[in-house]
C-alpha cells in the first residue's frame, strides 16, 4: 500500500457534489483505489488534519481539491495541501472559478451575516449575534475560522498545477484524467485545463446552428423549445456558447439551455462578458439607421428586459474567476 | 528582447510639456534594458535616418514611437523600420502630442501620463506578432450591371484603358431613362442626342470589342471576392440576331399582333416583334415571346417574309447563362417612381388625364405615342396643367428624402408646355422648391416669371385632393396658410417620388451588397466613398445608391471607374493588410454567432468542417467578430486580447 502514490481530496466551500461525482465513477472507483493509495478525503475517510500536517513535503502525488476559498480555513487547508502534494488540482468550478458560493461577492461579508443571523424570517436571534472570529466565554476564548470579505479561488490563494472545470466534473472526464495519469500519459504545461475540451459546448451540441438573429428571448418556463434548432436560436439564453466543452453537452441534449458550468472556453477571460458581447452582437433590433438613441435604447431594453438576473444568468459559475471578481464599491 | 523608445520633441510642441529626462528614467525602472533615444523632429528627414541608423546599431527588435498621432505618421515611421530591415508591425506608436502635450496644462500632469501611455506601449510591442502582408493576382476586367447613364460612362472609361468590360442590361435598349426623354434640363438638351455619342461608342467606338454587352440579360449569381469575382449572368432570347440585323424595320409592319408598349408607360401599342421607341438602340428590334405567334406554336411566320436579311430572325433562340470572370462590379441599376396609387387622393390610376412625370416625359416626346403632341384623353389640348410636386417625397408617411430632380423637370414641363401650347395655365403644387447648382435656376425663373404659371404651397399632400366630374378635373386644396381653394385642370401631372429600382433587392442578395432603410443600395461612406458599397470590389453609380440627376450620375459612373482603376492594375498584385481577423479551426465550436455580425460579409461557415471561415480579401480588420466571438476562436491581428490588456494593466498601474 505505502507503494502506490497518494491521491487525496479535500472539499472547502463546496456542495459535496464534486465527491458525488468521484463515487459516480462506480466499479472504476476499484481502478482509483488499486492505483493509488486513497488517503485523504474529509467526505469519505477518517483521515486528520494531523495526519496531513505530519507528512512529509510533496508526500501525496495528486491532491484534487474542490471548493471555493470562503474562510480562513479554506485557505489555510488550501496551503498545506499545495506544501503536501506534488500536483494540485482546482477540482470543479468552485475552486477553478468560485461557482455558486462565489454569487456572494455581490454582497459584502456584513450584508451577508445581517441576512443570514438577523434579517431572517426563520432565524430566531433576540441576542443579535453575528459569528466572530474569537468568542470570549466563562470557560475562555472560541475560535471560529475568519469569514472572508470575499470568496476566491483556489488559484487566488496558493499556486494551482491545473485545472478540471465542471459543476461537477462529469465522471467520464475524471476517468479520462484518471487513467491518464495512471497510463503516465503525458500531462499539458502548468496551468491547463484537463478533462475538458478546448471549445465550446457547440462544438459537442448536435442541434442544428445557423447565422444567428434573436429578436426575443424567453424564461425556460415560457417554452418548450423545438428538439432540432439550436436553443439560443430559439430565444433560450444558452450559454453553451461561452462555456468550454467537455460535458458532452448533456444539458441541450435534454432540451434544456446550458448554464455555463465548465468554465470560460479556452483563451476567454471573462465568461460573463464574453456572453454578453456575443449576445450584444446577435439581438435583432432591426434596422437602426437614423433611430434616436433614446429608441435604439429602447429596443435594447425590449430584448434584455426579460432577464431577471444579468449577473446570476452570466456569471452563475464565474464570479470570483472573472476580471471584476465581484461587486465594485 | 531589446526594445526601442524613440521620442520625438516635435520642436517646442511635445518637449515643452513632456520632460523626456523622466520618461527615461521610469522606463529604465521598468526595465533596464531599454533603448532610449530622443529625436529634435523625428518625422524630418535627418530624424528619420537618424532614427533608422539608431535601429540598425543597436539591434533593436521592437520599436515604440513617441510622437504625434498615427494617423499622421504611422506609415512614415512604419517605412523607416522596414527600410532598418525590420518588420514594420513591431512598431507601436504613442500619440502624446495631440492626446497629452496639447491637451494638458500641467506639464507635471503630461509627464505623467506621457509615462503610463509610453510603458503601455512597451509592454505591448513586446507581444506584437511580426505581421506579413498578403499578395494575390487579380483579374482587371469589370462587370457593369445597368446601361444607363452612370454604367455606360463607367463601362466606357474602363474599356478605354484596354481592359474588358462586361456590360449587362435588363432590358432590350441601352441609355436607361434619360434616352426616353425628349428634352433634359437645366439646359433643354435633346435626351437621345446628347446620349448618341456615348451609346455609339458603346456599340461601335474605339473601344467597343473590349465592351461585351448583354441586353435582356440579368445578373443572377456572384462569387468570389474583389478581385476574383465569377458572375453568372443569364440572358433571355431575343429571337433577333444583332449581329446580322440591319434594324431596317420592315419586320414591324407585318406582325399581326398588339399589346400594350411599356417603354411609352403602356399608352400606345406595339406589335409583337417591335423596337421599344423610334431610335432604340441596338438597332434591332426584339419578340415579345408571350405574344408571338410563332412563339407559341402558331403558323404565323411574317416577320420573317418580310425580313431583307437572311438569318436575323431566330424563332429558336434560346435563353443563355454566361459565366465571367471579373475583378470588379460597378452596380448602376437605376431607379423606378414611387407608385402613385399609393396615394389614393389623387386619382391615379382612376381618373383619366393623370400622369406620372415619365407618362408625360413620353408624351412630349416626338417617338413617344403622340408624337411629342400633349393632348387630353378627349384629344384636345388641356388648356391648363396642374403640376403636383413631392408626392411621396420629403413625406414621413411615404418616403422621407427629397427626391432631388423633381423640381427641376417639373419647371421643365412648365417650359415645354409654354412653347408647345402658348396660353396654357400651369400651376404648380409643391411642398418644398429645391433647385441647388449653377446652371439649375434658368428654368425656375422663367416658370416664375411665366404669367400663366401659379404656384401653391401646401403642408401635407393630405390636404391636395383630385376628383372628376362633369366640370372636368377639379383638385382642392388647403395651401401652407391654411387658405383653401379649388383649380380646374385638364391634365395633372404628378412628380413622384424616386425609389429603388424593382429588382435591387434581389441584386443586393445576389451580391450580399445591403441597402439602406429606403432600399437604396448603402454605400460605404456617405460623403468619403458614395460610390463604394461596403463590400470590396462591389462599386456604386447612379440612383441605384441615391436620387441623383444626370450629372451626378456620370460623375459617379466616373468615380467608380476610378477606384478601379487606381485599386486593380492588370500585372499588379492585390495587397491583402494583415491587420485582420483569424479564425482557429481547432478551437471554433461553430456556433455561427460571428457570421451575421460582419458588416463586410467576410465570414462563412463551412458546413463540412464546421468552422467560421474568414476571407482575408473581404476583411477590414474591425474586430466586431473578435469581440463577439464567445470562445475566443477569432483574433484579431495587432489587436488581441493579450496586447489590449497589457497596454491597459500598465496604463492602471
Amino acid at each position: 500500500m505505502a507503494d502506490k502514490p497518494k491521491l487525496s481530496m479535500y472539499w472547502a466551500a463546496a456542495c459535496g457534489g464534486c465527491e458525488i461525482a468521484l463515487v459516480n465513477l462506480n466499479e472504476k472507483i476499484l481502478d482509483v483505489d488499486a492505483a493509488f493509495d486513497f488517503m485523504f478525503c474529509p467526505c469519505l475517510l477518517d483521515t486528520k488534519k494531523k495526519d496531513i500536517e505530519a507528512l512529509p513535503d510533496g508526500a501525496i502525488a495528486i491532491t484534487l481539491f474542490n471548493g471555493a476559498i470562503r474562510t480562513a480555513e479554506n485557505e489555510e487547508m488550501a496551503c498545506l495541501l499545495r506544501k503536501k502534494s506534488q500536483t494540485l488540482i482546482a477540482f470543479g468550478s468552485c475552486s477553478a472559478e468560485g461557482c455558486i458560493p462565489g454569487l456572494a461577492n455581490f454582497h459584502t461579508r456584513d450584508d451577508l451575516m445581517k441576512a443570514v443571523y438577523l434579517d431572517n424570517a426563520t432565524i430566531d436571534n433576540p441576542g443579535n449575534i453575528i459569528p466572530r472570529p474569537e468568542t470570549e466565554v466563562a470557560e475562555g476564548t472560541l475560535q471560529l475560522p475568519a469569514f472572508y470579505d470575499r470568496v476566491r479561488t483556489l488559484a487566488q490563494v496558493t499556486d494551482v498545477d491545473f485545472f478540471i472545470p465542471g459543476c461537477p466534473p462529469e465522471p467520464h472526464q475524471i476517468w479520462n484524467v484518471v487513467s491518464a495519469v495512471i497510463a503516465g500519459a503525458p500531462l499539458p504545461p502548468k496551468g491547463g485545463v484537463l478533462g475538458a475540451g478546448r471549445s465550446a459546448v457547440c462544438e459537442e451540441c448536435d442541434r442544428k446552428k445557423e447565422d444567428k438573429k434573436i429578436a426575443k428571448l424567453f424564461r425556460t418556463y415560457e417554452l418548450v423549445p423545438g428538439k432540432e434548432a439550436c436553443l439560443l436560436e430559439q430565444g433560450l439564453i444558452c450559454m453553451g456558447i461561452a462555456t468550454r466543452d467537455g460535458c458532452g453537452a448533456l444539458c441541450p441534449k435534454v432540451n434544456m439551455p446550458c448554464t455555463g458550468c465548465y468554465g470560460p472556453p479556452e483563451g476567454v477571460l471573462d465568461q460573463g462578458a464574453k456572453m454578453v458581447a456575443a449576445l450584444g452582437s446577435i439581438i435583432d433590433i432591426g434596422d437602426t439607421k437614423g433611430l434616436a438613441e433614446e429608441e435604439i435604447f429602447r429596443r435594447i431594453d425590449a430584448v434584455f428586459g426579460s432577464i431577471p438576473d444579468y449577473a446570476g444568468m452570466f456569471y452563475k459559475y464565474s464570479l470570483p474567476g472573472s476580471i471584476l471578481k465581484g461587486r465594485i464599491s | 528582447m531589446k526594445t526601442g523608445v524613440y521620442f520625438c520633441k516635435c520642436g517646442t510642441n511635445i518637449a515643452d510639456k513632456i520632460d523626456a529626462v523622466k520618461i527615461r528614467e521610469s522606463l529604465l525602472r521598468q526595465d533596464p534594458g531599454i533603448h532610449f533615444s530622443t529625436v529634435d523632429f523625428m518625422c524630418s528627414e535627418e530624424g528619420k535616418e537618424a532614427v533608422a541608423k539608431d535601429l540598425a546599431e543597436n539591434r533593436v527588435e521592437r520599436v515604440v514611437i513617441s510622437a504625434c498621432s498615427p494617423r499622421d505618421h504611422e506609415t512614415t515611421f512604419m517605412r523607416v523600420l522596414s527600410k532598418a530591415g525590420l518588420n514594420p508591425y513591431l512598431m507601436q506608436m504613442v500619440n502624446v502630442r495631440e492626446q497629452i502635450a496639447w491637451v494638458t496644462e500641467d506639464s507635471g500632469r503630461a509627464t505623467d501620463k506621457a509615462d503610463r501611455y509610453i510603458r503601455a506601449a512597451v509592454r505591448r510591442v513586446q507581444l506584437h506578432d511580426a505581421l506579413q502582408k498578403k499578395e494575390i493576382d487579380i483579374c482587371p476586367d469589370v462587370l457593369v450591371i445597368g446601361a444607363g447613364p452612370a454604367g455606360l460612362k463607367a463601362a466606357l472609361s474602363i474599356a478605354g484603358s484596354g481592359r474588358k468590360v462586361v456590360l449587362v442590361e435588363k432590358s432590350p435598349v441601352i441609355g436607361g431613362l434619360p434616352v426616353r426623354f425628349e428634352e433634359l434640363f437645366p439646359t433643354m438638351e435633346c435626351g437621345p442626342c446628347m446620349l448618341e455619342p456615348l451609346l455609339g461608342d458603346v456599340l461601335h467606338g474605339e473601344y467597343a470589342e473590349n465592351i461585351e454587352l448583354l441586353t435582356m440579360a440579368e445578373v443572377t449569381g456572384v462569387v468570389g471576392s474583389y478581385g476574383n469575382f465569377a458572375a453568372k449572368i443569364s440572358q433571355r432570347p431575343r429571337f433577333v440576331d444583332m449581329q446580322v440585323c440591319i434594324g431596317c424595320a420592315e419586320c414591324i409592319e407585318p406582325c399581326p399582333v398588339s399589346a400594350k408598349n411599356t417603354f411609352n408607360s403602356g399608352m400606345n401599342d406595339r406589335k409583337a416583334i417591335s423596337f421599344p421607341f423610334a431610335g432604340a438602340l441596338p438597332n434591332a428590334p426584339f419578340v415579345d415571346e408571350k405574344l408571338c405567334i410563332a412563339l407559341q406554336g402558331g403558323e404565323c411566320r411574317k416577320c420573317r417574309e418580310a425580313c431583307p436579311v437572311e438569318g436575323a430572325i431566330i424563332f429558336d433562340d434560346s435563353a443563355k447563362v454566361f459565366e465571367r470572370n471579373i475583378g470588379a462590379i460597378i452596380v448602376a441599376v437605376g431607379s423606378d417612381l414611387y407608385d402613385c396609387t399609393k396615394l389614393p387622393q389623387l386619382g391615379y390610376g382612376k381618373l383619366d388625364n393623370i400622369h406620372t412625370s415619365m407618362e408625360f416625359e413620353r408624351i412630349m416626346a416626338s417617338n413617344g405615342p403622340t408624337d411629342g403632341e400633349i393632348r387630353t384623353t378627349a384629344g384636345n389640348a388641356p388648356a391648363s396643367v396642374a403640376i403636383i410636386h413631392c408626392v411621396g417625397s420629403l413625406d414621413p408617411k411615404h418616403k422621407e428624402y427629397c427626391s432631388g430632380v423633381c423640381c427641376q423637370y417639373a419647371f421643365k414641363f412648365n417650359h415645354l408646355i409654354e412653347k408647345k401650347l402658348p396660353g396654357t395655365r400651369v400651376c404648380h403644387f409643391y411642398k418644398e422648391l429645391v433647385i441647388p447648382g449653377k446652371d439649375e435656376f434658368g428654368l425656375y425663373h422663367q416658370a416664375r416669371s411665366n404669367p400663366q404659371a401659379t404656384f401653391v404651397r401646401y403642408d401635407d399632400i393630405q390636404n391636395l385632393s383630385v376628383a372628376g366630374g362633369a366640370e372636368g378635373t377639379i383638385i382642392q386644396y388647403q395651401d401652407n396658410s391654411g387658405k383653401s381653394g379649388s383649380v380646374k385642370a385638364d391634365m395633372v401631372i404628378l412628380c413622384p417620388a424616386v425609389v429603388p429600382a424593382e429588382d435591387s433587392g434581389r441584386l443586393g442578395t445576389v451580391l450580399e451588397a445591403g441597402q439602406d432603410r429606403a432600399g437604396f443600395f448603402e454605400e460605404l461612406h456617405g460623403r468619403l466613398d458614395s460610390a463604394q458599397s461596403k463590400i470590396r470590389g462591389v462599386f456604386l453609380a447612379g440612383t441605384c445608391q441615391s436620387p441623383m440627376d444626370i450629372q451626378k450620375a456620370m460623375n459617379q459612373g466616373m468615380a467608380a471607374s476610378g477606384y478601379i482603376l487606381s485599386g486593380l492594375v492588370a500585372g499588379r498584385k492585390l495587397e491583402i493588410q494583415p491587420v485582420n481577423a483569424e479564425v482557429d479551426a481547432r478551437r471554433c465550436s461553430g456556433c455561427r454567432v460571428c457570421v451575421a455580425v460582419c458588416p463586410y460579409t467576410a465570414i462563412s461557415f463551412d458546413p463540412e468542417k464546421k468552422v467560421a471561415v474568414v476571407n482575408d480579401v473581404l476583411c477590414q480588420g474591425c474586430g466586431t467578430c473578435v469581440a463577439a466571438c464567445p470562445s475566443a476562436a477569432i483574433k484579431g491581428n495587432h489587436y488581441t486580447n493579450a496586447e489590449i490588456l497589457a497596454e491597459i494593466e500598465e496604463v492602471l498601474k
